[in-house]
């Protein structure tokens, strides 16, 4: 007996069949009996996976433990949001959140194009076979399996009763209570306790309707490689900013939820899975800037940017695959699975034909007998940038890739550096100076003023390699007080020793180039493209703003580690050295499940919270409350975050780490400049939201 | 065109040599363990219990195992703080046998009572040469406390 919700996974499989075999029908003019069943298929595929999705979050609302996935993600004390959330708690569920968007992406395509010409077509050929291809990933290890069909399984396989097995597993989980043939289980694991989270409620759905998105930029790509028809850059275009939007604020979120929820006093490790997600993010946004270029005059990157398409669609598979395989140590992954493998043959499959259909187009094209511009032009710099996109994802996909495979090849395991940052820090530096650079030469470059702003450009460049020098105590690119310092190899300390003033220079010089070019633009009558010059203007006003954020606070952070304020000294302001003092102001603890739902078994979340305030010699500077939550999966640590310094000055930072020995562990960190992380962040989102606003209206 | 071909061509080799270059240092420099050894805080481990209790038992010494992970960012500040302290280094190799539990290889290992459960790591236990839990350092405790735990755990297997 086949579940209901299996059923529709097979039926959306046989229904976009249809859908394909209509287009390749009509694609080698072998008839066209299926072509009016194309879009209504594609449709009710959609419409089906959708049904399938809701299905899922139905059976975790109810708290159904009858099947396996919910009882391992959720429990009945949670919060409904939580159970919500618990959906795409494991790999099952994000695969179905991750199919569903990509027919919903199908979907999209095929009403605006009603597949009126060849590009549509053959795009929603390629968007249909991936769509296949992860509706049988997902049905690899569906969300929708049950245990009485595992326990059956098991039965036959080890030749025992039915009840025995039952009996066993019983006993073999405790927390998931007795189980009965109608109803299942009577309790479920719960989600793991860092997941409980406001942040982590929307983190994995942008991350996965993003990496889902990439589908289309690549399909186009593939179509334009393979025909090199005109249109593919246009009818991609707002597809590919979308995903932009979508997987840049999945990875800020989750920096945020790092950083409000993890205790870290970071909203940036470097954890495998979180870079792998960086990595499509870097390319796509080097697509983009080649697609600005390229819709100009056909000719520019007429390589480059279809590559660069293609290759965030590879790279949003490697991170699928940093995240199941098991092979990344990371605090993300959930196991072992056996769609790894599928994985990486997809992978090597498509990375082969396209590099093959890159280099096929490569030697067609023509050589153009252009005159001679020299080095310095626009087309050249960008050029440039380009390429910095793609060092800066390799240096992200060298770091998790190589120790990974080092296990692999020969059983070793080995870190990227003394300290796993440091790699990425020390090869990521140098390379986002000349980001910085070719961002302030080239957004606001004039061919007439040419010579004035590559004289400009040399100064900064000089200043740049200037505030390179300083000797300070601090504000080096890698902790000369850090016990790693003395470990490190000469290149690192070399690189490390480059003192981080030298990143305002470019910094300022970009901010410069940003204002000089969003004045060009206010003095343009037409309504429109001052909206979009906007846009364009606060999405390079948030590189700037990032980087400070992130290259202030990683640096000329205070902390003050293991304090430990014993219980009996509530209520007194106690000194913790740096002429810091915390007075505790109250301890107490509550069970995170709602009035409504505890029951005789609620209490699997419990939560300490510390009331704290912070002060610096008498003036109080924070207070706020900590929280210490332990439940499945072990602990987690919510720390006091109280912005009360400022802009510039920060985060009164307190981590709090359940009481223990009589005491009150707390660590302070005093964070400065990070809220200027988060306003670029906002800014990222609002700038390509008014650029694709733009874009909507009218024809471009 | 022949400038792209160029900056192409050298942006080329550059990433080319970090990847070799990195490899490289990696494997000479930042190794943390291979088959039977865990190179932490400047310290071997073993990574067999079984063969780490045996030698106990013939020296006479106590056992110090030291749960970790790759991924946890307090075990790393742990090796070079604590475990990376000149006299907590004399200590554990003088008068310990050491053995380390990587929690993403050896997470179903377990032995009596010493299964990794719960506590996050960094997790420091103490066994006698029997395989009797005499004492634990839990989270990334400083040097003076680790060695103020692991001198009275010494003196306790002395004295027997």
């Amino acid at each position: 007996m086949i579940d209901f919700g299996n059923a529709l996974l097979y039926a959306s499989i046989v229904i976009s069949a249809v859908a394909l075999l209509g287009l390749l029908l009509k694609e080698f003019k072998k008839g066209e009996v299926f072509t009016n069943l194309v879009t209504p298929a594609i449709l009710l595929s959609a419409v089906l996976l959708t049904f399938a999705y809701l299905l899922l979050t139905y059976y975790f609302v109810v708290s159904d433990f009858s099947y396996e996935y919910v009882s391992q993600w959720s429990s009945r004390d949670l919060p409904v949001i939580y159970k919500i959330s618990g959906t795409w708690g494991g790999q099952q569920g994000t695969y179905l959140l991750w199919v569903m968007a990509i027919f919903l992406s199908a979907a999209w395509l095929a009403l605006k194009t009603k597949h009126a010409t060849p590009l549509a077509r053959r795009m929603q050929i390629i968007t249909l076979l991936i769509g296949i291809y992860f509706i049988v990933l997902t049905l690899m290890e569906t969300p929708f399996s049950t245990w009485l069909e595992f326990f059956k399984q098991q039965a036959v396989t080890y030749g025992v009763s039915l009840e025995n097995v039952i009996r066993f597993y019983e006993q073999q989980y405790p927390q998931y209570g007795l189980f009965s043939m109608e109803k299942g289980f009577t309790e479920g694991g719960g989600l793991n306790i860092e997941l409980v989270n406001f942040w982590m409620v929307i983190h994995p759905p942008l991350i996965f309707i993003g990496y889902a998105a990439t589908t289309i930029p690549f399909a186009a790509a593939i179509v334009y490689l393979l025909t090199k028809g005109d249109g593919w850059e246009e009818l991609s275009r707002q597809w590919a900013r979308f995903t932009w939007l979508f997987l840049g604020m999945g990875i800020a979120v989750g920096g945020v939820w790092a950083y409000v929820a993890l205790g870290w006093g970071g909203f940036w490790a470097w954890d495998p899975v979180e870079t792998a997600s960086f990595i499509p993010w870097l390319t796509l946004t080097g697509f983009l800037h080649a697609a600005a270029l390229h819709r100009k005059n056909k000719t520019n990157f007429s390589i480059a940017a279809p590559m660069l398409a293609v290759a965030t669609f590879i790279l949003v598979l490697y991170a699928a695959i940093v995240v199941r395989s098991g092979l990344f140590s990371s605090l993300h992954t959930f196991g072992e699975s056996s769609t790894g493998t599928v994985l990486i043959t997809a992978i090597l499959i498509i990375a082969l034909v396209s590099l093959a259909l890159g280099m096929r187009r490569y030697f067609e094209e023509p050589e153009t007998v252009e005159e001679d511009r020299g080095f310095w032009n626009k087309t050249n710099i960008f050029y440039i940038a380009l390429l910095v996109f793609v060092v800066l994802a390799f240096v992200s996909f060298w770091g998790i890739t190589f120790p990974a495979f080092i296990q692999i090849t020969q059983n070793v395991k080995v870190n990227v550096a003394s300290d796993t940052k440091n790699f990425f820090n020390v090869w990521s530096y140098p390379f986002t100076l000349i980001l910085l650079l070719t961002l302030g030469f080239c957004l606001n470059y004039k061919e007439s003023v040419k010579e004035k702003q590559k004289k400009t450009l040399f100064i900064v460049m000089g200043l740049t390699i200037l505030t390179m020098l300083p000797r300070t105590d601090n504000f080096y690119l890698l902790d000369h007080n850090s016990p790693f310092w003395v470990r490190e190899p000469g290149i690192y300390k070399l690189i490390g020793s480059i003192s981080v003033l030298s990143i305002f220079p470019p910094l300022i010089y970009a901010a410069a180039s940003v204002i000089g070019y969003l004045n060009g633009y206010t003095r343009t009558a037409n309504m429109r493209v001052r909206i979009k010059g906007i846009g364009i203007t606060m999405v390079h006003i948030a590189v700037v703003l990032i980087i400070i954020g992130a290259v202030v606070s990683s640096t000329s952070t205070t902390s003050i580690d293991m304090i430990n304020i014993p219980i009996g000294a509530q209520g007194q302001l106690l000194d913790v050295g740096n002429g810091y003092g915390i007075r505790v102001v109250e301890l107490s603890s509550r069970s995170l499940a709602d009035s409504s739902s505890a029951g005789a078994d609620s209490g699997n979340y419990n939560v300490q919270s510390v009331k704290l305030e912070v002060y610096q010699g008498n003036n109080k500077i924070g207070s706020g409350t900590a929280e210490y939550l332990q439940g499945k999966g072990g602990s987690g640590t919510y720390p006091m975050v109280s912005p009360s310094l400022g802009l510039f000055a920060g985060d009164v930072y307190v981590i709090f780490q359940g009481t223990g020995g009589g005491a009150i562990p707390l660590t302070l960190k005093i964070i400065p400049a990070i809220d200027l992380a988060w306003i670029g962040i906002i800014f990222f989102a609002v700038g390509i939201i008014l650029i694709m606003f733009v874009k909507s209206k009218g024809r471009d | 065109m022949k400038t792209k071909k160029l900056i192409t061509i050298l942006v080329l080799i550059m990433i080319l040599a970090i990847a070799v270059g990195t490899y490289n240092i990696s494997l000479s420099k930042f190794k943390l363990s291979d088959q039977n050894t865990s190179y932490l805080g400047g310290l071997n481990w073993s990574r067999s219990l079984d063969k780490s209790l045996l030698q106990a038992q013939q020296e006479n010494k106590p056992v110090a195992m030291y749960f970790w992970a790759v991924w946890c960012q307090y075990c790393a500040k742990f090796q070079t703080d604590t475990l990376g302290n000149p006299q907590v280094k004399k200590l554990l190799e003088e008068d310990f046998i050491t053995v380390a539990m990587d929690l993403d290889v050896d997470k179903y290992v377990s032995y009596g009572s010493y299964s990794y459960s719960g506590y996050p790591p960094p997790k420091v236990l103490f066994l006698d040469p029997s395989g009797k839990e005499l004492a634990g350092i839990y989270g990334a405790q400083d040097a003076a406390y680790f060695i103020s735990v692991a001198t009275k755990v010494r003196d306790q297997v002395r004295s027997k």
